[in-house]
């Protein structure tokens, strides 16, 4: 009788693990990814890698997932925390596995659906394939794809997971990667206040000084900080001293092109009150200490960007007082709260 | 004895016409069978060895401890001027020396192949700009491969196309590190190339039986090709220079021919 009732047992929970896998199936449910009326068109080719409800919980878990770091430790959301608009809060250049000290400051996670190149240096020129320099670079993550995609193999979440997510269910290095792209396409932060006021939504208006910091911002700021997206994706190099104990050659690093030197990329100015400290190393801890810097602590480290020659050949951009209280009030009203705490893009 | 090599030649082509003559009559609709491709690095006239000495020009001379490219997109040409190209995805390989046999020689097996008397080969050298722009659907588990065979950047997202590494001397040094990690820079550099070679024997792929080309690929021309380089004059280590890089991508171009081809 015994044995008839552990026989029995033993079925139920056969079944009922079976039964988990039936319900792993591949049955998309698409996705749109958001396409605000004051963005430039969307940049990312979703169709090779449309965007389904289970790809997107993949690449969520993926984002928040430790395995993909050498000690299982350093998630990606390590340095890109949703507070500070998915970057390192507080730290100028962020520690990974095994105690590394990365070289430049993390950049927020947002709107990258709308831009071609990615990192300071626009190292990575897909989307899909950005994940691979973090995932792999010994001061960050210390793994490799193919390690990385063992451990999940192994994952019984992640069996399940990749199943329902794509059409051949393989937990392999495409799908990986298109899993954590269509969590990232999906990030868009398009609802701050500026947004609400441009696109005259809910009678948002601004205030006399953001509105007096929206102006001199156009006439002095929005040459490289152009669009809504506030950048025009160029590589500059913007006049900081050289940190002689990081000496980063910026884009050079990439084509070790002279004419590269110290260039890095104009970032935007999304939600920049929140994702500081600021420029590509982490200098500066407040919009004020930036706004000081480009009215009158550029220095000519030998390939400045021409657009900051004053008339009297120094460099800079002269912000009187007022300019700059008001352009950092503009500023804030970039700061879009929804983004900040959606809880589609949470971890919990 | 020159009798004996006329006769010969002439039962050859006796037997080449007496082959042409039955295809001519075949159904190969629907067939499909095997190819091999035969990757043989060699230096000038010797067979490429791991850790020789080879010179080159300006009294250089150099040896290697790895030696790898990537082939990809390759596509034959039958005698009627159809393409047949192999399926995109599997359509990348990774030409490693470490994986080669006794006798130096990397193999390739295509499958599936569509039956026909083939007259051209082409294939790429690299990772073209299209496949590229696809992001991880263009690249597969390929990624993957790339990775353990250390054919991946992590600095930046791209393959490297040739991975030379070893050493050189020179009149002015003695044992320098040699690396020549040659590729495309995303979308600025492209250094993809493709190269076509005409067969010098029509290759049959047919179900029944599979077929070999036998390419060479000739490593003195990386350096002496087309443009001859000098490792102490930025040649020794050639990474993202937008300069250097083309010169070995395009001196890469001249390095493949075909050797022979054994239809069986």
């Amino acid at each position: 009788m015994k044995k008839e009732i552990l026989i029995i047992l033993g079925w139920i929970v056969v079944v009922g693990c079976s039964s988990n896998n039936i319900n792993a199936v591949y049955e998309p449910i698409y996705l749109e990814v958001e396409q605000p009326a004051n963005f430039p068109e969307i940049s990312y080719n979703l169709d090779n890698n449309p965007v389904t409800e289970a790809g997107f919980e993949l690449g969520k878990s993926l984002f928040y997932e430790g395995k993909l770091s050498a000690n299982d430790a350093i998630p990606c959301a390590f340095c890109h925390e949703q507070a500070f608009a998915f970057t390192h809060h507080g730290h100028t250049v962020s520690h990974g596995v095994n105690g590394g000290i990365g070289t430049r400051n993390a950049q927020p996670i947002q709107n990258l659906a709308y831009q071609t190149e990615f990192m300071w240096d626009g190292a990575a020129s897909h989307l899909d394939l950005q994940p691979v320099i973090p995932i792999t670079s010994e001061l960050e993550m210390g793994e490799t794809i193919s390690n990385v995609i063992a451990k999940l193999q192994t994952d019984s979440y992640y069996q399940s997971q990749f199943t329902k997510a794509f059409e051949d269910g393989e937990i392999n290095s495409e799908n990986l990667l298109k899993a954590l792209s269509q969590f990232m396409v999906m990030m868009v932060s398009s609802n701050s206040t500026y947004d609400k006021y441009i696109r005259n939504e809910d009678n948002v208006t601004l205030t006399d000084i953001e509105l007096d910091g929206l102006a001199t911002f156009n006439n002095k700021c929005a040459t490289c900080h152009a669009t809504d997206l506030f950048t025009d994706h160029s590589y500059r190099n913007n006049g900081l001293s050289i940190n002689p104990s990081l000496n980063d050659e910026g884009r050079y690093a990439v084509f070790e092109n002279p004419d590269d030197l110290y260039k890095f990329k104009v970032p935007s100015l999304r939600n920049v009150a929140v994702s500081g400290p600021y420029m590509h190393d982490g200098r500066f801890s407040t919009l004020e200490a930036v706004l000081t810097f480009y009215d009158s602590g550029m220095t000519d480290n030998g390939n400045v960007d021409a657009v900051f020659s004053r008339e009297d050949g120094t460099l800079g951009i002269t912000l009187f007082d007022y300019e700059k209280e008001s352009i950092v009030a503009f500023l804030n009203t970039l700061t879009d709260e929804e983004f900040l705490t959606d809880e589609r893009f949470s971890e919990y | 004895m020159k009798i004996l090599k006329l006769s010969f030649a002439l039962l050859l082509c006796a037997i080449i016409s007496s082959c042409s003559n039955d295809d001519s009559g075949e159904d190969l609709t629907g067939q499909t069978g095997e190819l091999i491709i035969k990757f043989d690095n060699g230096v000038g006239d010797q067979d490429f060895i791991f850790g020789t000495t080879y010179t080159k020009s300006n009294n250089e001379s150099y040896q290697l401890e790895t030696l790898k490219y990537l082939i990809s997109n390759i596509t034959l040409t039958d005698s009627e001027g159809n393409v047949y190209t192999y399926p995109y995805n599997d359509n990348i390989f990774i030409i490693s020396e470490a994986n080669a046999n006794n006798a130096g020689e990397i193999y390739v097996t295509l499958n599936d192949v569509d039956a026909a008397d083939y007259t051209e080969i082409s294939f790429g050298i690299g990772i073209d700009q299209d496949r590229f722009a696809l992001g991880a659907d263009g690249q597969g588990d390929f990624l993957t491969t790339a990775e353990e065979e250390g054919m991946l950047w992590s600095w930046a997202t791209g393959y490297r196309f040739t991975r030379l590494d070893g050493t050189y001397s020179s009149d002015i040094a003695t044992d320098e590190a040699l690396n020549i990690h040659m590729g495309s820079v995303g979308t600025a550099i492209d250094n993809y190339r493709e190269v076509t070679l005409t067969l010098p024997n029509t290759v049959l792929v047919r179900e029944d039986s599979s077929p070999q080309i036998h390419i060479v690929a000739d490593i003195a021309l990386l350096f002496d090709g087309n443009t001859s380089v000098s490792f102490d004059e930025g040649y020794s280590q050639v990474h993202v220079d937008e300069t250097t890089t083309g010169v070995i991508a395009n001196n890469a171009m001249e390095m493949f021919s075909v050797h022979h081809i054994h239809n069986d």
